[in-house]
């Protein structure tokens, strides 16, 4: 028997616990990964490349309304062209008003429930009535020749089967006839139909989604599909429209276009007001006033008028109608052209609409000229619909007095609010056409952004508009401190910017203030209004009348303003971090000549003499009352003093900077996970104050804390973090030192109570 | 503890605020917290102004307006009565009623400051949510408990309106 014996355990060695590996979590890695590659159709500039194309959808199209029944009905040739490389064996057409169907899934998707108690009417409404039938009825899909076309209806998208695949360059005209019941979108909501008036049994129609639409198929998505189910708005083909509606003789109507038999519909006076109008601008001329207004909506003309509206280069097309309207309109000059602002309301609008409608459809024109490019239609309307939605040439806005002509800075600003946001829409996606039914923010987000900016141009030009008391428009969207309550609250609802709208909580925020206020703080802050105004333009034009993509405008931004951006888009859009950053701690130093224990300790070490040094000691340690004491400023110590008089050269000597006295280490740290610019504010003993921002970058290495060695020849007695709130911080009780103890928000209000 | 209360987010506009008639989701926002140092309940409700003002016609009195105020007291009153129905709030399991502190506006918001005193031991905290349950049957309300360490929220509504938390 062989006995071993190997001393085989190793002795009580504690292992390292070794970490595993990572991938690049770098907050400043570029956004490589999560942009589609660069292509021959979109560029890595962010430009349309040079395989770029856009199909084109043009629509011929007859419309009656029926008063009576509130009924639509249409008949229309759609002629699509087919720009892509690509071979097309079907085509697919958008049904909207197929939510409203009465077999509707929309309804179904939303969570209900049961509540103790409610209205009588509410549970009429909800429990009793049919469903209103609000759905395309299709009488027949044909081409030219009258032959029908296969189709297919899902639900709110129909795919016709082509004849024969269309080839690129090939253009296919069909027919579609149909009708459907307008929907009392007051009642049952909707970015269009009727409001119904029990005064005279009268209707205001403001007209969209009326009519069977051709769907968008670009290069990224293919054909974009995807079903309307009542949140996410719109993508669509541009092309030409003519547009013939058949109304009550009685209406007043406008909408996309160039009225083109305007001599056939306008009576002589009313021609007479609008060449006045045409010349006129400082203040709108009505073309219809009020009293007319009041007296044609008390009768009924059975006869019919038709009016004709042809327009270009359109997305979509929108038009209202009624015979309570009031009709006024102004010339603004944008870049060489003149521009139509043109407004229409009913009496309930008054005496706000009247006011303030069409100036703000002007003001709005030239601010958000300036911030992209000239308005390239000939007109812009803003009509009177408690709801708010944009189409080409013409929106809905609410904003309505009560009974008595009374109004609150609420509805006045909402209203002003409204139209300037709507109208901004012609911008973003009317003509920088992005997909809304994928990407809400794209247009809402920079529309909203550019709305600030434009209700704050409006405030400027117009202080009459403002209450008293305000020294500018009380715009609630774009100030980074705004989002504060959104961004830095429950994480259980909030989701990121880049997310589809239909799945998102809090849709408003999401989609509109948070984009918004992430472009406002680059304009403001990181990028400043120079460059951002410029690569804002760029991007503006470089994708008018096409269709982009978020790549494209993320990429244009650095593109044309060499400030690396991806750190901001990858947090403020990617993700649902928000900003907290602060002081953790402030260490003050002494210089001196004379060494401490620990400073001769450190010479020996460095085998150096210790009267060579310079030293500082930090406040609670050793010598540093001494060292405050004798308080000699730096270029007076004896080794500083002799360095510069053996190494500066008289100039030298003459340029140097102010000699510091007080030495401060300060370590900021970053609670939340946005990396912004550090903001510092320095005050000092004589009440002055100083602003230093580092760049963002200050981050890359350590996320989480970093620090700054500060000289002063001044002592330092505060120092606050974003002094002027520009980085959306949700906490700013860590942001100054020494801290600050405020109260809390709820004692703050109850001691305000009490007194 | 240092009474930091962070003011929750505030969430869907009303229809009338951008460009969509009918929204989805009908939100409003209660926060919870337990001050030790005051041995009291700080709670404040967040609710859409015009949401808030469609209730309290709707309930009360039809001409009521919301900021600026048609009639201060009045609507003070409405509001108190009104919450007083529809926040019940049980602590150690036994019923409390709280102080109506006052209101304040703040863009669309409508800020109510509600106060339980004399609250010297807190094992668990129990609420019954109903705010605007009977006017929007598709309203949520977000509730955020705080206190004593523990940071709890529930999302209520119709047919789940109640909601604990503990604090052993």
């Amino acid at each position: 028997m062989l006995f071993v014996t190997a001393n085989t355990f190793a002795q009580n060695e504690i292992k390292p616990e070794r970490k595993p590996g990572h991938t690049n979590q770098n907050k400043f890695k570029q956004l490589y990964d999560e942009f589609a590659t660069p292509n021959m159709f979109r560029t890595g500039s962010g430009a349309p490349g040079p395989a770029y194309y856009q199909q084109q959808a043009d629509y011929k199209m007859d419309i009656e309304i029926d008063d009576v029944n509130a009924r639509l009905y249409g008949n229309e040739t759609i002629t699509y062209t087919n720009n892509s490389p690509d071979e097309l064996t079907y085509l697919w057409v958008q049904l909207d008003q197929n939510m409203r169907a009465r077999d509707s899934k929309t309804p179904l998707i939303n969570s209900s429930g049961i509540g103790p108690a409610t209205s009588g009417s509410r549970a009429a409404r909800t429990y009793l009535k049919e469903r209103f039938d609000g759905g395309f009825n299709i009488e027949h899909v044909q081409d030219v020749n009258g032959g029908d076309l296969p189709h297919t209806i899902n639900r709110t998208m129909m795919r016709v089967e082509l004849p024969k695949p269309m080839k690129t360059g090939d253009k296919f005209s069909f027919n579609i006839k149909w009708w459907y019941n307008i929907n009392d979108h007051v009642r049952d909501g909707g970015r269009s139909g009727y409001e119904y008036f029990e005064e005279n049994d009268n209707r205001i129609y403001v007209m969209a989604q009326f009519y069977p639409r051709m769907a968008v198929y670009n290069d990224v998505e293919g054909w974009q599909n995807s079903q309307f189910w009542g949140r996410d708005e719109f993508a669509l083909p541009f092309g030409d429209f003519d547009v013939n509606i058949t109304v009550p003789a009685d209406h007043i109507l406008d909408g996309t276009g160039y009225l083109t038999n305007r001599e056939e519909v306008f009576s002589k006076d009313m021609m007479k007001r609008y060449n006045q109008a045409k010349k006129s601008y400082d203040k709108p001329v009505m073309i219809v006033t009020e009293d007319e207004a009041r007296k044609t909506e008390k009768t009924k003309s059975n006869k019919t008028k038709t009016w004709k509206l042809s327009a270009q280069m359109v997305r979509d097309f929108g038009f209202a109608t009624s015979r309570k309207f009031i009709w006024d309109m102004m010339a603004v000059k944008i870049g060489d052209k003149d521009v139509m602002a043109v407004s229409m309301y009913s009496k309930e609008g008054n005496p706000l609409w009247e006011q303030w409608s069409t100036r703000t459809v002007a003001s709005t024109l030239k601010s958000y000229s300036r911030m992209t490019f000239d308005y390239p239609y000939h007109k812009a309307i803003s009509v009177h619909a408690p709801m708010g939605m944009e189409y080409p040439m013409i929106c809905y806005n609410f904003g309505r007095p009560d009974k008595d002509g009374n109004y609150s800075d609420r509805t006045k600003f909402g209203m002003i609010s409204v139209i300037i946001h709507e109208v901004g829409h012609n911008f973003f996606p009317m003509i920088v056409n992005s997909d809304e039914r994928q990407w809400t923010w794209m247009d809402e987000g920079l529309n909203t952004f550019v709305q600030y900016v434009a209700e704050q141009d409006f405030g400027e030009w117009n202080p009459t508009a403002l209450s008293p008391g305000q020294d500018k428009y009380p715009s609630r969207r774009g100030p980074a401190k705004n989002i504060v309550r959104y961004m830095g609250g429950n994480q259980d609802y909030i989701a990121p910017i880049m997310t589809k709208g239909l799945n998102t909580y809090q849709f408003g925020s999401n989609a509109y203030s948070k984009p918004a206020t992430g472009l406002n703080i680059l304009r403001e802050t990181v990028m400043g209004r120079d460059l951002f105004d410029y690569a804002f333009r760029e991007y503006s034009n470089r994708w008018m009348f096409k269709h982009p993509t978020p790549e494209d405008f993320f990429r244009t931004m650095e593109d044309a303003s060499a400030v690396d951006l991806d750190w901001f888009w990858r947090g403020w859009f990617y993700t649902t971090d928000y900003t907290d950053i602060g002081i953790k701690e402030v260490k003050k130093y002494a210089v001196t000549s004379n060494p401490n224990e620990n400073g001769k300790k450190l010479a020996e070490r460095y085998n150096m003499n210790p009267n060579d040094l310079v030293y500082f000691i930090g406040e609670g340690d050793e010598g540093y009352e001494v060292a405050m004491n004798s308080s000699v400023a730096m270029k007076d110590l004896p080794t500083v003093k002799e360095y510069i008089m053996d190494n500066f050269t008289p100039e030298e000597q003459k340029a140097m900077k102010k000699s510091p006295k007080y030495f401060y280490q300060v370590t900021f740290d970053k609670p939340g996970g946005l990396v912004m610019p550090l903001i510092v504010e320095y005050e000092y003993a004589d009440g002055t104050t100083e602003k230093v921002t580092y760049p963002a970058q200050i981050w890359r290495f350590n996320d989480k804390e970093v620090s700054r060695a500060v000289a002063s020849e001044k002592e330092i007695v505060s120092i606050t973090v974003d002094p002027d709130l520009e980085t959306a911080d949700v906490d700013t009780s860590n942001n100054s030192w020494p801290r600050e103890v405020s109260e809390s928000e709820f004692d703050k209000f109850k001691n305000k109570v009490k007194n | 503890m240092k009474a930091i209360s962070f003011l929750i987010l505030f969430l869907i506009t009303p229809y009338h605020s951008f460009d969509e008639v009918k929204h989805e989701y009908y939100v409003s926002v209660t926060n919870i917290e337990y001050v030790n140092e005051q041995q009291s309940l700080q709670i404040i409700s967040q609710i859409f102004i015009d949401d808030f003002e469609k209730l309290l016609q709707e309930r009360y009195d039809e001409t009521i307006t919301l900021a600026p105020d048609n009639n201060k007291t009045n609507i003070e009153k409405y509001m108190e009565r009104y919450l007083e129905d529809k926040l019940k709030l049980e602590i150690n399991s036994n019923p409390v009623s709280f102080k109506f502190i006052g209101k304040a506006y703040r863009d669309d918001i409508a800020y109510c400051y509600l106060e339980v005193e004399d609250v010297s031991t807190l094992k668990s905290i129990t609420v019954k949510n109903q705010i605007l349950f009977d006017v929007f049957p598709e309203q949520q309300n977000i509730l955020r408990i705080k206190g004593l360490g523990k940071n709890k929220s529930f999302l209520l509504f119709p047919d789940n309106d109640n909601c604990m938390l503990n604090f052993n």
